[in-house]
């Protein structure tokens, strides 16, 4: 997971004729009441892309794996074979161990963040060469 | 006694002057810079306008006369093929989704260069390089204007193109050739040149023009042909307007080279992302292909485009960033992508199918490190999946997460790693942003405050900005994305969905049967 870099930016280069307004178009206020979390099923690319997903911050984590989780991708022929103790999961890149009863919030999981989750032992039909 | 009037006939180069730079004053009421705003602001420094050369000296007149005559031999065409159907002579009625693609995504484009255009060839200083702006503006109007028309023959008997403005405004994949263009006119003058005249009608509209109109020719669409050909002859007075204007730009002052170099970096890559679609298109969207992107990428990248920076390394320009990467992608981004849009093809409006053995075969040909190795096993699980009656055809049924730069669902891999989802993030004032690459990170690091303003269909669509009047954002029902559709004026099923099932097929099927009985009835 060392690919992920979360960083400030280091220059605004932006040049405007006058007062540029700074609007941040996806503030966690618009989403009534949830928030945005971002989901990807490391090598797991029968799912196009990562999910974006309006969720409670108060949601036990166990809560997302249990109901949400299997919406996204229950239908990939390795999800039921999913062991989710020895499931391995990362925030922005950091590795953190879930506690199922506790809520996103607790676990620093703010708007758009995303986690990834690896399963060592299933790594895609036809591992890293399929899907 | 009469006085003779001596009427002085003015040569091509006089003619060409009076009708231009003789028509520039400098202002005395107002300074200069409040009535040109927009030219300084962008840090390039321009010493002196008279510098522009203007290779093709058109004056309006001339413009006048050869697009009138383009514009009617066009429109006999177009007239002829509707009389004689000429819809059914294409080889197969998937073809058609080529052209929706076409007349959604790159038609919009048109009519953002003209105004783009329209601001460049108020804002310049420089009289030369005004005038070549707006004649530029006329074009893309009626490159605009052409397409809708010849492609509108398609609309009466196809589906999926009945509301393409709307869909522009709102869907989510015409947000990443929207987002594209309205990044480039709210910029300077000087950048949006640079963008488009330079990045993307100089260095890549091979990439865009030729993968669609030879697949017209090749797949019998002698109609998008003829549009094709009646723009491409603009083309090339665009492209030598869009070197001109680098050229010129890096030739007056050695200050402008990094901000054009920057410019650069961010429109090659801006544009590489765009061509997705087409790259998409290309491979899989047409029944009967022309080459694929790979080959289309290295002869009209890689060695044009090779070519074009070795001549500009005089200037102390490099090839973009990003060029490395996107020279990979070559082998990956079309199979990505139609991957994609096949499990989301309920959400878009335009059908996509499995390839079939024999198009798997040619891929499989064509993209001997990539198709069998990383791609060929989805679409075979995918056509499993779809023949089982217990389960059918499969979509995806929750929204993708899209990056902020380039808007294009998170699908792009990881260089050197075809397994991963590339994955690159950002914090600013507080918030998390994130990207498909390192090039669109840059990007949005360089200038966040305009890209924090994104309007991200998928975000978009969960705070509630498209649904229609009678729903609740909040709580949007069984089905959020029926209710989308709804809003965004698509039929399930039948804009959209898979090809095998779909109207379009049918209707083909027998109007194509229809008319070879007529056609046998009279011999």
């Amino acid at each position: 997971m060392s690919t992920t870099t979360a960083n400030a930016p280091a220059t605004d280069l932006l040049r405007t004729v006058g007062e540029y307004p700074v609007i941040q178009q996806d503030d966690e206020s618009k989403f009534h009441g949830k928030r945005l979390i971002f989901l990807s099923w490391e090598n797991h690319l029968m799912y196009a892309a990562p999910f974006a997903v309006p969720l409670p911050p108060n949601l036990p984590f166990g809560a997302l794996v249990r109901d949400v989780l299997p919406l996204l991708y229950g239908e990939h022929p390795e999800f039921e074979a999913i062991d989710w103790q020895r499931t391995h999961w990362f925030n922005s890149g950091k590795r953190f161990i879930p506690d199922f009863g506790k809520s996103l919030e607790h676990h620093g999981l703010t708007h758009k963040s995303l986690i990834r989750f690896r399963t060592p032992a299933l790594e895609g039909v036809r591992g890293s060469q399929g899907f | 006694m009469d006085t003779k009037v001596v009427k002085k006939k003015l040569g091509l180069k006089e003619r060409y002057a009076a009708m231009t730079r003789g028509l520039h004053w400098e202002t005395t009421y107002q300074p200069m810079d409040k009535v040109f705003p927009f030219d300084r602001y962008e840090g390039i420094v321009i010493h002196d306008w008279d510098k522009w050369e203007d290779p093709f000296r058109l004056t309006m007149d001339a413009y006048w006369k050869y697009q009138g005559e383009k514009e009617r031999k066009l429109y006999a065409v177009i007239e002829a093929f509707a009389q004689n159907h000429g819809e059914l002579a294409v080889t197969d009625a998937r073809y058609i989704n080529a052209l929706k693609l076409f007349i959604q995504g790159v038609t919009p484009l048109e009519y953002y260069a003209h105004r783009g255009f329209a601001h460049a060839g108020r804002q310049f200083t420089g009289a030369g390089a005004r005038v070549a702006a707006q004649m530029q503006s006329v074009d893309e109007l009626r490159h605009f204007q052409t397409e809708t028309h010849a492609i509108s023959h398609y609309n009466k008997y196809f589906n999926g193109m009945h509301n393409t403005n709307h869909w522009f405004d709102n869907v989510w994949y015409l947000s990443v050739p929207k987002s594209f263009f309205e990044d480039a006119y709210s910029g300077g003058p000087f950048e949006f040149l640079t963008a488009v005249s330079f990045s993307f009608e100089y260095v890549l509209t091979n990439l865009l023009f030729v993968p669609f109109m030879s697949g017209a020719a090749h797949n019998g669409d002698m109609s998008t042909v003829t549009f094709g050909f009646s723009a491409q002859s603009d083309e090339s007075r665009h492209m030598t307007l869009g070197i001109e204007c680098i050229k010129f730009m890096l030739e007056q002052d050695p200050a402008n080279v990094p901000i054009v170099q920057r410019w650069m970096d961010k429109w090659f890559w801006r544009g590489y992302r765009l061509l997705t679609l087409v790259a998409m298109m290309q491979d899989y969207m047409l029944p009967k292909r022309v080459m694929s992107w790979k080959e289309a990428w290295e002869m009209y990248a890689e060695s044009n485009g090779g070519a074009l920076f070795t001549d500009l390394a005089r200037f102390g320009i490099r090839k973009p960033l990003g060029w490395d990467e996107a020279c990979e992608g070559k082998n990956h981004i079309s199979h990505q992508a139609w991957a994609t849009f096949y499990q989301y093809t309920h959400a878009a409006a335009f059908h996509t199918w499995l390839p079939s053995e024999s198009e798997m075969a040619w891929l499989s040909g064509k993209y001997p490190d990539t198709f069998d190795k990383y791609y060929r096993a989805r679409f075979e699980h995918w056509a499993k999946v779809q023949a089982d009656p217990k389960e059918g055809r499969w979509f995806n049924q929750f929204l993708p997460m899209l990056c902020q730069t380039c808007q294009v669902p998170m699908f792009f891999t990881e260089p050197r790693d075809a397994s991963q989802i590339c994955f690159r993030e950002s914090t600013y004032l507080g918030q998390k942003y994130h990207f498909c690459s390192d090039h669109c990170k840059r990007i949005f690091d360089h200038e966040p405050k305009k890209y924090i303003q994104a309007w991200l269909p998928v975000q978009q669509i969960y705070q509630g900005s498209c649904y229609p009047d009678d729903i609740n954002p909040a709580s949007p029902g069984d089905s959020p994305v029926r209710e989308v559709l709804r809003y965004y004026g698509i039929e399930g099923g039948a804009d959209n969905g898979d090809f095998t099932t779909s109207p379009d097929r049918e209707h083909f099927a027998n109007w194509s049967g229809r008319r070879a009985v007529a056609a046998a009835d009279k011999i």
